[in-house]
């Protein structure tokens, strides 16, 4: 692997791992199997590519892209909780909805970002940083996103929304709201999903309608394998854990890739990895994983 | 202090699986009451404490507690008032959250929770001095998973979860039923322990005769939902086990033996 793939790789893991967090929240802490996941990621990208491409400031679309994340989280949190709809199908319907809508934020199916201001373009500018801009600028994103998902699950609110996902009948009669807490860990989840895509179109300088297709199991198999080599002990080590899966996913595609798969074939290749893993006797040992099972 | 008037619950209804749970139901708690309650499988006693909880609406009739109606509250808030232990000791503890975690929610129950520290040096001190009044050495497992624990450990865990904040009302659904003879018998000393010290108003719902005539300071026996038999006071203390037997067959019909009640 030359240094350019590696380091290509290691952004990429850097701000996909973002994503990954996501899905542990949404997954692992409420053990909600949400599928919105691949629309919202894609949520984020197109905000934030439309918005740049209007001229906006690429930190303010950023910070709008993941906005748009947190309503779309919502959303599915209230067909769930308001509407008794299944965790799984609420999810799809906002998946699919969130299809047209990026369509009609888009305007067009993609849009191109070259030599456009990014948010990485901007951070270019900061001394020292230079060409390590997008491997700098994701790494303090998520480290620094990860430390606050830490603290946020050391909180009153955050202990009640993991015992939401863990046992909600004891924290109902504990007097927490568990369809608050849901609505809010699911916005939180997709607010970290999108932004997450939208600093990925900014890094590939461009957005399309279907980049997101898929991302759900890439974020599981990442949170699988981050929990399965570094464990679950703590809250702190998990979330850890979980970053680290996201990076050492990516190394696992560009591995792949390298050894001459056509791209086209990574979806089958990740459905796998996520497969196998259930399948697997030693892993089902060591994560009890009951959203993945119902 | 509870007031229940004249619940009705359906469940399915409308359906061929319709059950009438609850018909027409009344019952008046003092302050300070510990009743317990018995009457044979599917006689409407979890029910009637699900009821007042709140995880589910009645159809019918209203719930009052210390005069402030609850009827129409979702259970998280009138979780201000009960403290709650069930039968099963997985209900009532999160398993893959460490005991402080666990004390640290039911600390805040009734109270807003707020985007602070969880758990700090002050808490932990508190639950140490706490757990530590249980005799079961948890005082030094704070950072342990519940999993980790044994039924009767998780038990004792759920009833000073429910304690913690000085309930309004208690309610026990059978919380010793799961347990061995020895750990029920540790579980229930310290029910009554803790119900003394705090003079809970308490509803328990048991199996065993015994227990439902030598705890607490009234007795009501429920059949078909409805309570059939409420001892109190002279009456009750005069009271005994095939006494008992006698009353519940006279007034339902059906053969106590042939039920899952325990005799001694
Ligand atoms: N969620 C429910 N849905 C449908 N029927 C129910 C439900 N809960 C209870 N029932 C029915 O209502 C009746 C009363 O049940 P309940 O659980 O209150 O009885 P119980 O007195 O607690 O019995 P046990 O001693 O077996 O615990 C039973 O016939 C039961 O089948
Ligand atoms: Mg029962």
């Amino acid at each position: 692997m030359s240094w350019q793939v590696l380091s290509g790789t290691l952004e990429q893991g850097l701000m996909y791992a973002i994503m990954v967090l996501g899905v542990y929240l949404s997954f692992r802490v409420l053990d909600y199997a949400d599928l919105s996941v691949d629309g919202s990621f894609t949520l984020g990208a197109a905000t934030a590519a439309t918005l740049i491409y209007a001229g906006f400031n690429p930190w303010l679309a950023t910070g709008l892209a993941s906005l748009g994340g947190l309503a779309a989280g919502a959303f599915t949190g209230l067909l769930h909780t308001k509407f008794k709809i299944t965790p799984l199908l609420s999810g799809i319907l906002t998946m699919t909805a969130l299809y047209s809508v990026n369509l009609r934020v888009m305007g067009r199916p993609n849009i191109p970002l070259l030599r456009m201001r990014t948010v990485f373009t901007d951070f270019a500018q900061v001394p020292w940083v230079g060409s390590y801009s997008v491997l700098l600028l994701s790494f303090i994103s998520v480290t620094v996103l990860g430390i606050l998902l830490y603290l946020f699950l050391e909180t009153e609110i955050g202990v009640a929304l993991r015992a939401t996902g863990d046992n909600e009948h004891m924290i109902r009669s504990q007097g927490v709201n568990t369809d608050a807490m849901k609505i809010l860990g699911l916005s939180l989840s997709n607010g970290l999903v999108a932004f997450s895509g939208s600093y990925v179109a900014q890094n590939q300088e461009f957005a399309d309608v279907s980049m997101g297709i898929g991302m759900i199991i890439a974020g599981l198999a990442s949170v699988i394998i981050g929990e399965v080599l570094i464990g679950t002990r703590s809250v702190g080590r998990t979330v850890v854990a979980v970053i680290a899966g996201g990076i050492i996913y990516r190394f696992i595609i560009s591995i792949v890739l390298q050894l001459g798969l056509a791209p086209t074939d990574l979806k089958l290749v990740t459905a796998l990895i996520v497969i196998t893993a259930l399948v697997s006797p030693a892993v089902k040992k060591k994560l009890f994983l009951p959203a993945f099972r119902k | 202090m509870l007031s229940v008037r004249q619940i009705q619950k359906i469940f399915n209804q409308g359906t061929i699986n319709e059950k009438s749970a609850l018909s027409s139901l009344s019952l008046e708690l003092a302050a300070g009451d510990f009743v317990t309650v018995i009457g044979s499988n599917g006689a409407g006693k979890s029910t009637l404490l699900n009821s007042v909880a709140g995880d589910f609406p009645v159809d019918r009739g209203q719930i009052f507690i210390e005069g402030e109606e609850i009827t129409y509250l979702p259970q998280h808030k009138r979780a201000a008032w009960i403290g709650r232990v069930f039968q099963d000791p997985m209900q009532g503890t999160a398993a893959s959250m460490t005991i402080e975690e666990n004390l640290v929610m039911a600390l805040r129950r009734g109270s807003r929770r707020r985007l602070r520290r969880a758990i700090t040096h002050k808490e932990r001190e508190y639950f140490r001095a706490e757990l530590c009044k249980l005799g079961l050495g948890l005082e030094g497992r704070l950072t342990n998973k519940v999993s980790l624990l044994s039924g009767g450990q998780r038990q004792a865990l759920t009833l000073l979860m429910a304690t913690l904040r000085e309930p309004k009302l208690l309610l026990l659904d059978e919380h010793t039923a799961a347990l061995d003879p020895k750990t029920a018998a540790k579980v229930l000393d310290l029910t009554c322990q803790v119900a003394e010290d705090q003079r809970l108003t308490t509803l328990m719902i048991t199996h065993n005769l015994d227990q439902a005539l030598g705890m607490g300071n009234r007795t009501i026996m429920m059949h078909e939902g409805r309570i059939i038999l409420d001892l109190q006071e002279r009456e009750r203390a005069n009271m005994t086990i095939p006494g008992l037997l006698e009353m519940f067959e006279k007034a339902g019909g059906a053969n106590m033996l042939t039920d899952r009640m325990i005799l001694v």
